[in-house]
């Protein structure tokens, strides 16, 4: 039997809806069994297979050229993109230094903030990725279902990982939806 | 009536209601923001837009009258793309990411409509324009970046309250709630009553207290009634772990509509004294804690020993019960001459000693709501009794007039059309010029027979100060009106003057504030139970004459510096109280007590209205009730106490009718 596939990728979030879905327990076994589950960031495989996947979910927002890479790879691999917490659906905590922009914001992380050694410089190594306005995942990549909360609870991640691997679209209502 | 149909059910309702109010009462559920029952409708946020047969566009239901025939649908799938339209812009206009809200979870209207829209997402972005927070207010922050400007802060403000206060600064997506005149919250003409607070809809104005304190639903909620001030407000007791988190008005309200002052709503959640929470005994000169059996002991045989030489003194925020528990046993047990209140009848003695001959001569709150004219005198209502004041304020802008007569003046003073400074004591001459310019000017709407008018005109421009142009002014508007109030507070009754209140009546005859129909002539009066004290003829002035001990059953309650120092004279001073005051630093006996929402009872309101408090935190381990520590004592004394309050109201005659 043909196991529909599923990878994961996380971009400009804190980890925690992986988290959520570890929280899931037990039940992440009946997800294998009925998912084959392929790359994501906390097992081996690091990158969504070249030939293609039936679902792609990512966490976090898009805020720089390395995560709208992620979005575009996983976006062009996955039939269905799954858009997972409230970063990459809204855009979420990272998106308020949109309030001040990117220059502020990075002056006070690596300059002003009171933690920081005297002259110290923003990084600006040409390998790094360059810094953009924090957006939600549907402003870059088109997005097929928005899980949102903060995190989603491990219910909400099972009930939709489970409903899309068995080719049902899940619905989000009553205890199931939480922005929180 | 108006006959409709709502999703294609029938329904029949009286001309002139909303189509919003009309589903409500179908048990039809339509999705607003802006709209809340007691403020007029606005139409303002339109996510209660229906569809209605016939018409072009949808339309706002929260401000379309029903009409005969109507045919309205609140769940088409064209209804549902708007409602969710309308939401993701009011979500795109400003910084409503949920995450960081203290009303997030259950408390957000905003949050709760796109979960009833089964929204998982908005699609449009916010502009991230930043608004300034403005955290210069005591009890309350207002964070325009989570407003959706639906106006119920600024209409609450101006169409409840009657301050005017707060108002929308700018246009279009760059407008902003501001007070005043765009002056920082803390420094404006805020009068500090919340009532903002308890009707935004998100998280823009956050209660500095209990933010992140919990939920609603994790809140316990016990209905009560607030022992601040004798108008009696309803208010519900939001209670977490045995602890105060916030008061609300309670919509339910009979008296208040919902609405409170800064003392009812933030005075018992920012309480600082110090409470008291076991006996303690002086020994040696020091107080020490002993047990409720030693302090007990002691004071039930200093009582014994010095029988008729007692002077008890209460405090009128007790419960009637309380009261009548606490004059029994002074008065008929103990046979004590001297049992009065801290208030000491200050603000309802003489107003008693006159109903004694004109019972039931006060009306009832409700007048003030609809006169057109209210005249306060030695009334400072914006002070104290602040609900009161808001019943005629709010009219103020709809042509209530206000004439406020004192020797101080009041913030009161600035919305007055006319505001007489007068010398203090000048009451009597005042009322009687009033009396007689209208007498001579044959306005009056009753005959008065006064000969001498022209005298007396004269005497009350020498005494009160007062130019006989305004005096005349002040008479003619009086007179003038339809429906005319006359409230007066302290500043009359603090005279014991009883010819003061009669020419008071005398004058609201004369002008129609009192006739058979009307009875628009009321005293503020004091305290939460300053009625029932007097009543119970707990209203004499404390001054010790001989009386070697002294026992004051304080409860919560402040007590003044000239009580204190009076009290203190006694021998031997046994002090009921909740919390350390100069009082008990005095006392030679601090029994413990509970404080009002820790205990049960009754409260008479200044109108008459007798309304129930109940308990809604427990007391600390070693702490009594009020009404306990009194029973006790008589039990201690070999006395039992019948306490039948509701009989022992009745032994005078009362100025307002009980209900």
């Amino acid at each position: 039997m043909n196991k529909p596939k599923i990878a994961s990728d996380w971009m400009c979030g804190c980890a925690g809806c992986h988290m959520s879905l570890l929280d899931m327990d037990e039940r992440i076994l009946q997800v294998i069994e009925l998912a084959d589950l392929r790359s994501t960031p906390i097992t081996d495989l690091k990158e969504p297979d070249e030939s293609g996947v039936d679902v792609g979910v990512l966490e976090g927002g898009i805020n720089n050229s390395a995560n709208e890479e992620v979005a575009h790879k996983m976006r062009k691999r996955a039939k269905i993109l799954v858009a997972l917490g409230d970063c990459a659906v809204f855009g979420g905590v990272p998106a308020m230094r949109n309030f001040c922009g990117v220059e502020a914001a990075l002056r006070q992380a690596y300059m002003d903030a009171d933690s920081n050694e005297p002259g110290s410089q923003i990084p600006n190594d040409p390998e790094l990725a360059t810094m953009t306005k924090t957006r939600a995942i549907h402003e870059v990549v088109p997005v097929d279902f928005n899980v949102p909360g903060c995190p989603p609870d491990a219910d909400v991640i099972f009930h939709v990982l489970a409903e899309l691997a068995q080719g049902r679209k899940p619905e989000l209502k009553n205890d199931l939806l939480h922005w929180h | 009536m108006v006959k409709i149909t709502i999703n294609e059910k029938q329904i029949e309702v009286p001309e002139g209601t909303t189509v919003l109010r009309a589903a409500e009462t179908a048990g039809i559920y339509i999705p607003r923001l802006c709209d809340h029952k007691e403020l007029t409708p606005y139409g303002g946020c339109r996510l209660c837009i229906v569809e209605v047969e016939g018409a072009r566009v949808p339309m706002a239901s929260c401000t379309l009258p029903v009409n005969n025939g109507m045919v309205v649908r609140t769940e088409t799938e064209s209804i549902k793309k708007s409602r969710e339209f309308i939401l993701s812009m009011l979500f795109s206009e400003r910084n409503h990411f949920c995450p960081f809200c203290q009303v997030s979870g259950g408390d957000c209207e905003l949050q709760n409509a796109a979960y009833h829209e089964e929204m998982t997402h908005w699609p449009i972005q916010p502009g991230w324009s930043d608004f300034k927070v403005d955290t210069t207010h005591p009890y309350f922050i207002l964070d325009n970046n989570r407003c959706i400007l639906c106006r119920r802060c600024v209409r609450a403000c101006g169409e409840m309250v009657g301050n005017f206060t707060l108002s929308v600064a700018e246009r279009g997506a760059a407008s902003i709630i501001v007070a005043d005149t765009d002056v920082p919250l803390g420094e404006s003409t805020c009068i500090k009553c919340g009532t903002c607070v308890q009707v935004c809809p998100t998280g823009a104005l956050i209660d500095r207290v209990s933010a992140y304190q919990g939920h609603d639903e994790s809140l316990e909620e016990i209905k009560s009634v607030c022992a601040g001030c004798s108008v009696g407000c309803s208010i519900k007791i939001m209670v977490r772990n045995n602890r105060i988190v916030r008061i609300e008005g309670d919509w339910e309200g009979a008296v208040n509509h919902g609405l409170l002052c800064e003392h009812g709503r933030y005075d018992p959640v920012t309480e600082s004294r110090k409470r008291i929470t076991a006996p303690q005994m002086r020994k040696n000169g020091k107080l020490e804690i002993v047990s409720w059996d030693e302090a007990m002991s002691a004071v039930a045989s200093q009582l014994m020993e010095n029988k008729n030489e007692i002077a008890a003194i209460a405090s009128t925020r007790l419960s009637v019960e309380t009261l009548t528990a606490f004059k029994e046993l002074f008065a008929e047990k103990f046979q004590s001459k001297h049992v009065t209140s801290v208030e000491e009848g200050v603000p309802t003695e003489v107003v008693t000693r006159f109903a004694q001959t004109h019972e039931g001569f006060e009306g009832k709150l409700d007048v003030l709501r609809n006169a057109d004219t209210v005249m306060c005198i030695g009334a400072n209502i914006h002070h104290s009794h602040m609900v009161a004041g808001f019943m005629f304020k709010r009219n103020l802008s709809k042509g209530t007039r206000l004439i406020t007569i004192d020797p101080e003046s009041s913030e009161l003073d600035y919305m007055a059309n006319i505001s007489l400074k007068t010398q203090p004591g000048s009451d009597l001459a005042l009322i009687r010029g009033l009396q007689a310019v209208i007498v001579q000017e044959g306005l009056g709407r009753t005959p008065l027979s006064l000969p001498d008018a022209g005298q007396l005109i004269e005497k009350a421009v020498r005494a009160t100060g007062v130019s006989l142009e305004e005096l005349k002014q002040t008479a003619e508007l009086l007179a003038r009106s339809i429906s005319p109030v006359i409230l007066f507070g302290k500043g009359i009754t603090a005279q014991r003057d009883e010819s003061l209140i009669e020419e008071l009546h005398r004058l609201a005859v004369l002008v129609g504030a009192v006739d058979s129909e009307r009875h628009g002539l009321l005293s503020i009066k004091g305290e939460s139970n300053s009625l029932a004290a007097t009543l119970l003829g707990m209203d004499t002035t404390f001054e010790l004459n001989g009386q070697k001990v002294v026992y004051a059953a304080v409860g919560d309650d402040y007590v003044s510096r000239s009580l204190t120092e009076r009290a203190s004279k006694a021998s031997y001073l046994v002090v009921q109280a909740s919390y350390e005051s100069k009082l008990t630093e005095q006392a030679h006996v601090i029994l413990p007590v509970t404080i009002w929402a820790e205990q049960e009872g009754h409260h008479i309101n200044l109108d008459g209205r007798i309304q129930t408090t109940h308990k809604a935190i427990t007391a600390p381990e070693h702490v009594r009730e009020n009404i306990t520590v009194l029973n006790e004592i008589a039990l201690r004394t070999n006395m039992t106490l019948k306490s039948d309050w509701q009989k022992a109201i009745l032994a005078r005659k009362s100025s307002v009718t009980l209900n």
